[in-house]
């Protein structure tokens, strides 16, 4: 195999050569070391030396011609090769050679041409930065007049809070909106929702008021921490406030629901066709909503110096919201509750679900309940107590109905019975009261036919 | 201490080769010395030829002419004995049995290369050799070389009683002669006794300035050790036998009486500084002048004298080390580039903390506060 | 504390059961140094007095009496040459530890420290590593003019391959000290001449701090003040008058600046909105501003003002004792820092 030489790199900066006189013809032999050019680079004129013994085959850069590094400048035929052969045939093989000194140029242009691209690029978007970052002291005028300093944590806590961050004074310096000037006005939006709406008609709403993000038992442990969602925030405030000033006591009681089922379930049957499906809590809702009639302190508030005893009767029917929804708790309201008709209760509660569920209630919806029912029934809970909705004087907790042994006439027997809890507002209901409730609602629910009635 | 012992040289500058010597070595000795001699030659050649096809990076500075120091040098000595230089270095690489491909690999910035292409030219490291590197900055290696010396004779002394008694070699050129450390470093090995050479190959130029135009005293770099009570040699460094013979000598008396000493190694470099060095400090007859003295050459004649070798055997192993470095070329250009991963490796040796690899945080954000250790050397983790 | 800690080695300083005693910051550099020598064999300490003169500042007083002057070793004054012939010595795996007299005079050891010891690892591909300690005084000493004032973490924390130390009290002295002498990289042990002679109550039993962990030394959710070595102190002084002003301060001291603890910061920092660093080194190019920066990207949608700096002024340390506590970092430019930061200014 010939060698081919190739213009060197001479210095660590060296792109192109010149070949400034050969030392050698064709057809002389050379040695390695020998000096065989010299070769004209960005700093100075060098000697190039040939690595290996042979016979220059063939010169193929004239003196006085730039060539970039790397273009064959010349072939050594080696021991035993015919330096004519080797120059036929290298000439041909090499022939573009000396013409593709254009090559390398020509490879390297579309990367000349991609670099000031990338380059103009990238100081447009620095300006745009510091434009937009414009140092303290520096003062920056953008063309839409001047611009609004809001600090990063300010604009990320009014986004959360869905406050506009135009409607904020900024108190900082040059005007700049900074945390404090957000947190009052998450205090004033929060002051003016619980003016205008009349007070507790659903758990999400706020009273204010009430310090929920302080977290005396948070424990020094691995975890992560969890932002409250506004209806969360709302959950906690009033949720305090209800179990933290009203003296909640609980009474509970079990039904026989044996007869209710199977009522129910031919109900159900007949009413197939026109879509009614009535369930268990659609029963309750009427029997509770009955049972105001001679109950009237369950259908009340504490006002401070006096009761009052509300004539309409809105029964509240508290509804989770699922994990995708954000979670929580709501309480839609069955309003005139004592007028409706069961399939009227089932309509209504179903339509408050549904639409709790995918658009979410309008204060309409969550407003003026006067007393509530909060059902874990379908999740198998058997007793549980639950805490008053203020302010409201009671608040009904439904277990599930369960097969379990009864004693009837003295005779063990499997028979359906569910729990029922009342948590009361002591300044408005004491305990016998609260039986005497809870046996009214007995019978309707033992004798469900009243409810029909 | 021996601050008081009489310097003296153990040779005089030697003329030629000395026949005299030679029937001390066996054969096969010497045709090793001749064939390490051929190899670094060919690699010199072919390093200079592969930086011109811009195959090795950087600086590259060759050692051709200076090849019996190395090969000298590394054969007076035992192979546990730690050996740094400078940056002109692959010589000394090869003399102390790295590989030709190891070599190149790294010349060429390979992943096969000593250092895994991190190092190059001027960072020939082989730990298993004991080369404790080539060293970059003009001078650097002279406290290095002294502190592998301090370190051999603390095993001897504090930790392992007085088994080993290692000498250092410490190759320095003659520009390195004029720096502070360089002075520090003399005062610090005849203070505590150390047993390092530091072996100034003196090719008469420190870049392009002659050393007659840098350097004091000149004539005599021994004198730069004198104040220091260094024991001294002038060697001629392109007369192989007389490298050995005296280097030889020399470290063994080190060894003895575990105490420093500078050798001006007389020699020349036929070649520029570096690649891009034109040599136009100095005239082509002055480089004729000592290419006709060429090591290679003269070691040969002697070989030839004294029928080790004759006109076919040296042509054997000329031809078996243009194979070998032709073939670490070949392994070197398909050998693979290092992975874009080994750029964070080898920072730290315990990338312990909550950081892997370097200082530079890799923040995951979140309010995660796990955090991991990795175990090293009995370190547990903790979480 | 920042983690919960279940190794019996790595353990924090308050973690330790059983007695403690006060002692200065130099004793605990020396016990820390002894402890490691009386371990390990490998381990010894050079420098200029180190050995007969028992430390220029005492750090080592006593020490050459138990070790002997193999280990103990007296150099001359040629911090390029020792600290080079150190590092030599650690390629060849002795560990051994350089004082420097002060920090002010490893500048001449430039070149060794910071171009051998920290990229041999990487340079020789990971044969060669360099298990060294380099310690003494850093930061102004007192009046003691320009050239021998240098808080060099300003220049050395560039480079990458060192871990850098600045302990503030005598416990962690002792513990990250131990943790540097074991470690197998080269560490930069940054003390003070003007903590040497403060007293800490220092466990009796072992411990080790592993690199990296800040501690948090106040709690606070107003504004969080990071700072490390000597002006740990001026920064809880300062938090104390801000409290009385209603200002609640979280002082993070972090004890290693590389490696350096972020997540402990950024956590802070999302708590408080507000941050203020305090670095003894120019601010220009500095821990400081790299804190700030990093604290800039991981906080930026937490941060309620830009992080505030404090640092030493941008002129060489003067002479005069009224001159050189303005130009250093100091209570009342902490105070003004917290409450710029705070709006309260």
């Amino acid at each position: 195999m010939p060698i081919e030489i190739t213009m060197p790199r001479l210095s660590d900066t060296m792109e192109a050569g010149t070949v400034i006189k050969w030392n050698v013809k064709e057809g002389d032999s050379v040695k390695s070391g020998s000096v065989v050019a010299e070769i004209e680079t960005d700093k100075a004129t060098m000697e190039m030396q040939c690595f290996d013994d042979g016979r220059m085959a063939a010169i193929l850069v004239e003196p006085g011609r730039q060539v970039k590094v790397g273009t064959p400048i010349a072939l050594v035929a080696l021991e035993g090769e015919d330096a004519a052969r080797v120059k036929a045939s290298g000439v041909r093989s090499s022939a573009p050679a000396p013409v593709n000194a254009a090559a390398p140029v020509a490879a390297a242009a579309p990367v000349a041409a991609v670099a000031p691209a990338v380059a103009a690029a990238k100081p447009a978007i620095i300006v745009q930065t510091e434009t937009r970052h414009g140092m303290e002291g520096f003062p920056v005028e953008s063309d839409d007049g001047p611009r609004m300093r809001v600090s990063p944590v300010a604009r990320r806590m009014a986004q959360e809070h869905g406050i506009s961050i135009d409607a904020v004074a900024g108190t900082g310096p040059a005007g700049r909106i900074i945390k404090r000037d957000v947190e009052q006005a998450i205090e004033n939006k929060l002051a003016a929702k619980s003016a205008s709406i009349a007070p507790a008609q659903a758990l999400a709403v706020s009273t204010g008021g009430v310090q929920t993000n302080s977290s005396p038992l948070a424990l020094a442990l691995p975890g992560r921490n969890v932002a409250l969602s506004g209806m969360r925030q709302t959950i906690a405030r009033r949720l305090v406030e209800s179990k933290s000033t009203i003296p909640h006591y609980q009474v509970t009681m079990k039904f026989d629901m044996d007869r209710l089922i199977d009522l129910r379930g031919s109900y159900n049957e007949k009413l197939k066709s026109s879509g009614v499906k009535l369930s268990v809590n659609d029963f309750l809702v009427r029997a509770c909503a009955l049972a105001m009639a001679e109950h009237p302190y369950f259908n009340a508030s504490f006002a401070g110096d006096h009761v009052r005893l509300h004539e309409v009767v809105n029964i509240g029917v508290a509804i989770s919201l699922p994990e995708e929804k954000g979670g929580g708790l709501v309480v839609g309201v069955i309003k005139d509750a004592d007028h409706k008709s069961l399939r009227q209760i089932s309509a209504d509660t179903k339509n408050l679900a549904e639409k709790a569920r995918t658009k979410g209630l309008s204060v309409q919806d969550m407003s003026d309940a006067t007393f509530t029912i909060s059902n874990l029934g379908m999740f198998g809970v058997e007793h549980f107590t639950a805490i008053i909705n203020p302010p409201n004087s009671a608040i009904l907790a439904c277990g599930a109905a369960v097969q379990q042994p009864v004693v009837r006439g003295g005779q063990l027997v499997v028979g359906t019975q569910m729990q029922a809890t009342l948590s009361l507002d002591h300044r408005v209901i004491d305990g016998a009261m609260a039986a005497q409730y809870l046996a009214s609602l007995k019978e309707f629910i033992e004798e469900p036919e009243t409810l029909v009635v | 201490m021996t601050h008081s012992m009489a310097p003296t040289n153990t040779s005089s500058p030697t003329q030629t080769g000395g026949p005299r010597r030679l029937p001390s070595l066996p054969p096969a000795t010497l045709v090793k010395w001749l064939r390490e001699l051929h190899l670094i030659r060919e690699f010199e050649v072919r390093c200079m030829q592969s930086y011109q096809e811009k195959k090795i990076g950087g600086f590259c500075h060759v050692y051709i002419g200076q090849e019996a120091i190395a090969v000298g040098c590394t054969a007076a000595v035992r192979p546990e004995d730690p050996i740094v230089t400078a940056y002109r270095d692959h010589g000394h690489a090869l003399a102390r049995g790295m590989t030709a491909r190891a070599c190149m690999a790294e010349m060429f910035g390979k992943i096969d290369g000593c250092a895994k292409g991190k190092g190059g030219s001027m960072h020939m490291f082989d730990r298993p050799n004991n080369l404790y590197g080539g060293h970059g900055i003009v001078g650097a290696q002279t406290p290095l070389g002294t502190g592998l010396a301090f370190a051999t004779k603390y095993e001897d002394e504090v930790l392992n009683d007085g088994k080993n008694r290692r000498v250092t070699l410490c190759f320095l050129g003659d520009g390195a002669v004029n720096q502070g450390a360089f002075y520090e470093t003399m005062n610090l090995a005849g203070l505590f006794d150390i047993p390092v050479i530091f072996i100034v190959e003196n090719n008469g130029y420190s870049m392009g300035t002659a050393i007659n135009r840098g350097t004091t005293m000149s004539h005599d770099l021994c004198i730069k050790g004198r104040a220091h009570g260094l024991k001294e040699a002038t060697i001629d460094g392109m007369d192989l036998l007389a490298v050995y013979h005296d280097m030889h000598a020399l470290a063994e008396w080190c060894r003895e009486h575990s105490r420093p000493a500078i050798v001006d190694m007389k020699c020349y470099r036929y070649k520029g500084h570096s690649m891009s060095d034109p040599r136009k400090y100095r005239t082509r007859e002055e480089e004729e002048r000592h290419e006709a003295n060429d090591p290679i050459g003269k070691f040969e004649r002697v070989l030839l004298d004294h029928g080790v070798v004759n006109e076919g055997s040296i042509k054997e192993i000329m031809t078996s080390c243009r194979e070998e470095v032709r073939d670490a070329v070949q392994f070197s250009n398909e050998n693979a580039e290092p992975p874009m991963s080994d750029l964070y490796t080898d920072v730290f040796v315990e990338p312990w903390g909550r950081f892997p690899g370097s200082s530079q945080p890799t923040f995951t954000g979140g309010a995660d506060n796990v955090c991991t250790f990795r175990a090293t050397d009995g370190k547990e983790g903790l979480v | 504390m920042t983690a919960v800690l279940h190794n019996p080695v790595f353990r924090e300083p308050e973690s330790m059961s059983g007695a403690t005693r006060e002692i200065e910051f130099r004793d605990a550099l020396r016990e820390a140094m002894s402890e490691e020598m009386r371990r390990d064999k490998r381990v010894f300490l050079l420098g200029e007095e180190v050995a007969q003169y028992d430390g220029a500042y005492k750090v080592s007083k006593g020490m050459l009496a138990e070790f002997g002057a193999r280990r103990i070793v007296d150099t001359p004054i040629s911090e390029s040459g020792f600290a080079g012939m150190a590092i030599g010595a650690a390629s060849m795996g002795l560990r051994p530890i350089v004082e420097f007299m002060s920090w002010s005079f490893s500048l001449v050891a430039a070149d060794p420290i910071l171009n051998n010891a920290p990229k041999m690892l990487y340079m020789s591909g990971g044969q060669l590593g360099c298990p060294i300690v380099f310690r003494g005084n850093d930061g102004a000493g007192g009046q003691l003019g320009s050239t021998h004032s240098w808080a060099v973490e300003g220049l050395f924390s560039n480079v990458p391959g060192v871990k850098i130390v600045i302990p503030s009290c005598p416990a962690d002295a002792k513990g990250l000290l131990k943790t540097a002498i074991r470690d197998d990289d080269p560490v930069f042990f940054l003390e003070s001449e003007r903590l040497l002679s403060i007293k800490g109550h220092v466990p009796e039993g072992e411990y080790l701090i592993p690199f990296g962990h800040a501690a948090i030394r106040r709690a606070g959710k107003d504004c969080t003040i990071t700072a490390w070595g000597r002006p740990v102190a001026f920064a809880l002084e300062a938090a104390e008058i801000l409290a009385k002003e209603g200002i609640d301060c979280e002082v993070i001291d972090l004890r290693t600046i590389r490696p350096l603890d972020l997540p402990t910061v950024v956590q802070s920092v999302r708590k408080t909105s507000c941050a203020v660093v305090v670095d003894q080194s120019w601010s220009f190019a500095s821990p400081g501003s790299e804190l700030a920066a990093q604290i800039h990207k991981h906080c930026f949608d937490d941060l309620d003002n830009f992080v505030h700096r404090v640092h030493s002024d941008d002129v060489p340390t003067p002479y005069s004792s009224k001159l050189e506590q303005e130009y250093l970092p100091n209570v009342r430019k902490i105070c003004e820092a917290v409450r710029s930061a705070t709006y309260r200014a």
